[in-house]
């Protein structure tokens, strides 16, 4: 019996070390990039700091609020995380809520054509020429009406409003309500967890979002950030390769690696503060969707 | 005469029922309106494919534009570097499936055998988090860690343990790895949620007669977790290789290789998705690039309904 005590407490001491190297390799990197955003390019630039700024300073995020080309990214971000987010969120349960009525007429025929089209698509070549034709390239809505429709958020969606009792929208019938009112007044309402999910997924991915900046739009004031700091590191690594040692400024102590590190700060902090917050509502999403498929 | 009688009033009463769920209707209507738009038109755009197509054309071009046959497959296969991109297209992909996909599910095994509520809280938390950030930030990040000066480098220079710096990020040798390990360190937390809540639904009273018996904590994760929790890995399993070609589970071999591919790596991290991006949107070379694009797809397709036939064969669940 004590023996076996014994064995049960190595095995956890190992585990709990173990689970702490994942954590800390997890964690770390964001808190290395933190400790770099503040502290000075140059003196970063020497090495050796790994836990905590040697030479304090707010000049690399005093550098990105007084640049206009970052400002004006950073607005498009905020703009197509807004409204992309809302567009889809809305668009999407309102496609799924419909879908979720069992009695649709040619629900087999609506549910065939969504998957589908989950699993084929014409890919990339076509998909552009048939955003060219829309008139959609190097507009800011290239960024929000193509991704309108999630049909994953669809399927799972469906199974969260096939939940809800239909005695509550036949009540609402009773007192003459139509579906639309029903829709928009009782069901969004008691669907805050799959909405919930719904937009965190979608604002994460608008956040995120570069290859379309790269690919769909030319037009500067278009860009989004994700796409100024894939540029930004890539002039970096270039310059690496070259063997040289570059600063954003010679007068100034801020160099490309210190001002990336504010900018990856700036971008990963939206995302940190909410997540954990919708952590019961996402782990019960992504099981949804994997059993559905 | 009767049965033309009755046909009509189905079809009346059809389209009174169609009525009465108008709105539902308008609502499932105006999806899939999107959906024949924004995707299904592309679809018959692979037509192209076998054209020679101009984009001054438009959609309609689709469809008036020459026929060329198989003119752009031959001059994919017969190009220099299709053989080098097919083998890093399937080698990544592989490769990614059998190093990144037990990860999470040992990780499941681990949190599960933690009792402290608030540390196995904080560890699940803290492992999502990668999955949320960009890819672009993850570049970024190994940027900070793996460049000639970055922080890997310098500790191991601290330490003389290299002369000149690893080239991490530009040596061909190293790109596998890289793309390899960045993806299970972004994807592990994440992936373990499905295995995680796998194991919770296991019934209790099963390792509680376990415990009875003597069994070691090591055997009661080899013969009740693991069975337990079979049918999940396999539903994950044919989802990983049903998205071979994309990436496996997070599907993501197309950012990695556009972010983390440079002249330096090329031959080991130009990917068929890379190449049809390169050859379509940038040398403007359409109808070849669609025609590229279309042998990914075939691909996929078959390793989709090919992976599930398997694993049903092998274990008696698919899902489709």
């Amino acid at each position: 019996m004590v023996k076996r005590a014994k064995k049960d407490i190595a095995f956890d001491v190992v585990n709990y070390i173990l689970l702490i190297l994942i954590a800390f390799i997890t964690i770390y990197p964001f808190y290395y990039i933190l400790v770099i955003s503040f502290n000075s390019g140059l003196d970063a630039a020497r090495g050796g700091i790994y836990f905590w700024p040697r030479v304090f300073t707010l000049d690399n995020y005093r550098k990105i609020i007084s640049d206009d080309k970052w400002m004006n990214a950073f607005g498009i971000s905020v703009f197509r995380t807004v409204l992309g987010t809302a567009m889809s969120v809305f668009f999407t349960s309102m496609v799924a809520y419909g879908l979720s009525y069992k009695k649709l007429l040619f629900r087999n025929g609506y549910y065939r054509i969504l998957i589908f089209s989950m699993y084929f698509s014409g890919g990339l070549i076509p998909y552009y020429v048939l955003l060219k034709s829309l008139g959609l390239l190097n507009t800011v809505w290239v960024y929000i009406i193509p991704s309108l429709l999630s049909q994953f958020m669809v399927l799972i969606m469906i199974s969260f409003f096939a939940e809800i009792p239909s005695s509550l929208s036949e009540s609402a019938y009773i007192d003459g309500a139509n579906d639309l009112q029903i829709f928009m007044k009782i069901i969004l309402p008691i669907s805050k967890p799959v909405l919930a999910t719904a937009t965190l997924f979608a604002a994460v991915g608008h956040w995120n979002a570069w290859m379309d900046s790269a690919y769909y739009v030319s037009n500067p004031k278009l860009r989004t950030m994700s796409y100024l700091m894939m540029e930004i590191i890539n002039k970096s690594q270039a310059a690496n390769v070259g063997d040289m040692q570059q600063t954003y400024r010679s007068a100034t102590n801020i160099t490309t690696k210190s001002l990336q590190a504010a900018v990856i700060i700036i971008s990963t902090i939206p995302i940190l503060v909410t997540y954990p917050f919708l952590q019961k509502y996402f782990v019960k999403g992504i099981m949804l969707g994997s059993v559905k498929g | 005469m009767n049965s033309k009688v009755a046909s009509n009033s189905k079809s009346r009463s059809l389209w009174s029922d169609f009525k009465k769920q108008a709105y539902l209707q308008s609502f499932v209507l105006i999806g899939m309106l999107f959906l024949l738009i924004f995707s299904y038109i592309p679809m018959v755009g692979i037509i192209i494919a076998f054209k020679n197509y101009k984009i001054s054309d438009g959609v309609l071009g689709f469809f008036t534009s020459p026929w060329v046959g198989l003119k752009h497959f031959t001059e994919f296969f017969t190009e220099i570097e299709s053989g080098m991109i097919i083998r890093n297209t399937f080698i990544i992909s592989v490769l990614k499936i059998i190093f990144t996909f037990p990860i999470p599910i040992l990780f499941a095994i681990m949190i599960n055998e933690v009792r402290n509520v608030k540390f196995k809280k904080f560890i699940q938390t803290a492992s999502y988090l990668p999955h949320f950030i960009s890819w672009v930030v993850v570049y970024g990040i190994m940027f900070a860690f793996l460049s000639g000066d970055g922080v890997l480098n310098s500790v191991f220079k601290t330490f003389n343990l290299i002369d000149k710096p690893i080239p991490f990020l530009t040596d061909p040798k190293k790109f596998w790895p890289l793309v390899i390990i960045s993806d299970a360190w972004k994807e592990f937390g994440w992936w373990s949620i499905i295995f995680i809540a796998a194991i919770v639904g296991i019934d209790q009273s099963i390792f509680e007669a376990a415990e009875i018996d003597g069994a070691s904590r090591f055997q009661k994760i080899r013969y009740i977790t693991l069975p337990g929790i079979r049918s999940t890995i396999n539903v994950v399993l044919i989802l990983s290789l049903g998205n071979l070609l994309g990436g496996g589970m997070s599907g993501s071999n197309f950012e990695q290789s556009l972010l983390l591919g440079n002249n330096l790596n090329r031959s080991a991290s130009e990917i068929l998705q890379t190449h049809v991006l390169k050859a379509g949107l940038v040398q403007l070379r359409y109808s070849y690039a669609a025609a590229v694009g279309l042998l990914q797809s075939i691909v996929s397709v078959t390793m989709i309904f090919g992976s599930n036939a398997l694993v049903k064969k092998i274990s008696g669940t698919g899902i489709y």
